[in-house]
């Protein structure tokens, strides 16, 4: 089995100081983020840019170069409302370190966004929803039918199709929690990849709680056979259970300095 | 309906290392598949010998072993060894040097290493004594005596690694084998204090550890085959440096090769016997995984070069 793949949250438009290094084109604060995030062990980093609707393209190119040129072509995920400049990013895009990812299409309004990584060879992170939360498994299941046959009628490798569960935040829908590790069950059973928000489980929880929770959730869904998530890798007793959960599950040979690699 | 077989392949590879410097430099390592499954992919390298001096014991070899190279002298033997095609790198090994032993001098063996390095034109492998301090003292002064020759120091092990790796791996751009005893945890765990320390990776070479065949080899074999696994199935890059195995030291000092034909008639001539042992460990060995064995007996070398040719 492959290492667990994370995939780091940080360069976010919603953060004022990134929403302002973006506005500015300032690389200081990004490459401040991306360089703690890749420090922490983060394999993928995420970039949103919002909605990025007058200058997406443009300002994709700009982040995944400088991104990418200071990290050692470091494998990034797409994340931005606005498709165009997805491309664009993909078309400047090294693939040395990994195929690029496109985050993300569902199987609603977005399910364009499949056609896109398809067009492009990326992978795709696929929610398995369609207009808000899906209310059992059996309408999760019908989704990712849905959007694996998509995906591979456009050629996909399977794969590259990385199916989200939809975390589910534990304030509100506690009694959900295990509907959602049994899905990954299910996707894990059919030998398919999967990843998901993770800490939307610990959603409005005070902020000592959240690593704790997070690194419990992510601990029983590596059980189930999660193998990505989209987490912050500067959570460092995630990390520090994700990284023996991948000893656990031998998805990497133990060494005492295990955590410092 | 034809059987079409199914290549496995790996997207990881072993990394290639460099020995010795000139024409006679060799590159070993690189592989993709496990060990001599050529219908999976080519080999970049085939897996080396190397020829195992040692300036200890010469009286109690084996007659056919004194009469291929004729006299006791150290660096006329490493000579002989390197005119043989079959060999790729001369391991020039101080046995003398343990303090508790006949103690020989570090300048003598500075000396001794200089005096190899420049009668020779193939790489030079330094092994020592198993003595932690002797040793750590005789890689770091040998890796200044012959800066420049890309020598490899065998070997670093978790006693000794931070000297020896400072020294022969940074200061002076020698090759460093990591030394485990069949303990694939430890071995990683070498490898990833070594590469804290700043050696690169592909200044690394592992040696895992061996026995003669019959003497716990399982584990070895077992060690050895886990370490490829994880190498190409998981990708690790802590595990990717290729392997040395030290065959000799092993073989000829177990009663299979050392008992006379004498006190044990029913087993027969004493040097069949040795080589057969040597012969056996080293081809279980490289078909474990090592990329290079250390051998000492040419006969052993002319046969194990053979298998090697006809599985590459």
């Amino acid at each position: 089995m492959a290492k667990f793949i994370t995939i780091g949250e940080r360069i976010h438009c919603i953060s004022p100081t990134i929403r302002k290094a973006m506005d500015e084109k300032d690389p200081a604060p990004i490459l401040k983020r991306a360089k703690e995030q890749i420090d922490a062990g983060a394999t993928y980093l995420d970039v949103n840019i919002g909605p990025a609707e007058s200058n997406g393209p443009e300002l994709m190119t700009w982040a995944v170069k400088l991104l990418q040129e200071n990290f050692d072509n470091v494998p990034l995920a797409f994340d931005t409302a606005n498709m165009k400049a997805i491309e664009a990013g993909i078309q400047v895009y090294n693939r040395a370190k990994g195929k690029p990812i496109v985050n993300s299409a569902d199987a609603g309004d977005r399910i364009e966004y499949l056609d896109l990584a398809a067009a492009n060879d990326a992978i795709c992170v696929a929610l398995c929803s369609k207009a808000g939360v899906p209310s059992d498994n059996d309408e999760r299941m019908s989704y990712m039918m849905e959007l694996l046959e998509r995906g591979m009628g456009l050629g996909m490798d399977p794969l590259d199709m990385w199916f989200d569960p939809l975390f589910l935040v534990i304030k509100g829908m506690q009694d959900k929690q295990m509907d959602v590790l049994e899905f990954i069950r299910q996707i894990a059973e059919q030998g398919l990849n999967s990843t998901g928000g993770l800490s939307n489980n610990s959603n409005g929880m005070p902020k000592h709680i959240r690593p704790i929770m997070d690194s419990a959730m992510v601990a029983m869904a590596m059980m189930c056979g999660l193998t990505s998530a989209i987490v912050n890798p500067c959570d460092l007793r995630l990390m520090e259970t994700i990284k023996s959960c991948d000893i656990i599950k031998n998805n990497n040979l133990y060494a005492d300095s295990y955590l410092e690699i | 309906m034809p059987f079409t077989p199914k290549k496995h392949g790996f997207n990881a590879s072993v990394n290639e290392v460099t020995l010795g410097t000139g024409d006679k430099a060799v590159t070993f390592g690189g592989e993709s598949t496990f060990p001599f499954y050529s219908f999976d992919a080519e080999a970049k390298h085939r897996p080396i010998i190397g020829a195992e001096i040692s300036d200890l014991g010469y009286d109690d070899e084996t007659e056919g072993y004194k009469a291929f190279f004729g006299a006791a002298d150290v660096v006329e033997r490493a000579k002989k060894a390197a005119a043989m095609d079959e060999v790729a790198f001369i391991c020039l090994h101080f046995a003398a040097a343990d303090p508790f032993g006949a103690n020989k001098s570090t300048e003598d063996c500075i000396a001794e290493a200089k005096a190899v390095a420049d009668a020779i034109d193939k790489p030079l492998v330094i092994m020592g004594c198993k003595n932690i301090d002797k040793d750590t003292e005789l890689f770091t002064k040998i890796s200044e005596a012959l800066a420049g020759k890309n020598i490899t120091v065998m070997s670093a092990r978790e006693e000794s690694y931070k000297a020896i790796g400072a020294s022969a791996g940074l200061a002076y751009g020698q090759k460093v084998s990591a030394e485990s005893a069949v303990d694939i945890n430890l071995a990683k765990q070498l490898n990833v204090l070594l590469m804290q320390l700043g050696v690169s990776p592909k200044s690394m070479i592992m040696n895992l550890g061996s026995a003669a065949a019959g003497y716990g080899y399982e584990y070895v074999v077992s060690t050895m085959d886990r370490v490829r696994a994880a190498a190409l199935g998981q990708n690790d890059t802590q595990l990717q440096m290729p392997t040395i195995t030290p065959v000799s030291t092993e073989t000829w000092v177990v009663k299979e090769s050392i008992a006379e034909e004498a006190d044990l008639p029913d087993w027969g001539p004493r040097e069949e016997r040795g080589i057969d042992m040597e012969v056996t460990t080293a081809a279980a060995s490289l078909a474990a995984g090592s990329d290079a064995v250390i051998l000492k007996h040419p006969e052993s070398i002319r046969t194990i070069y053979a298998m090697i040719d006809s599985l590459c």
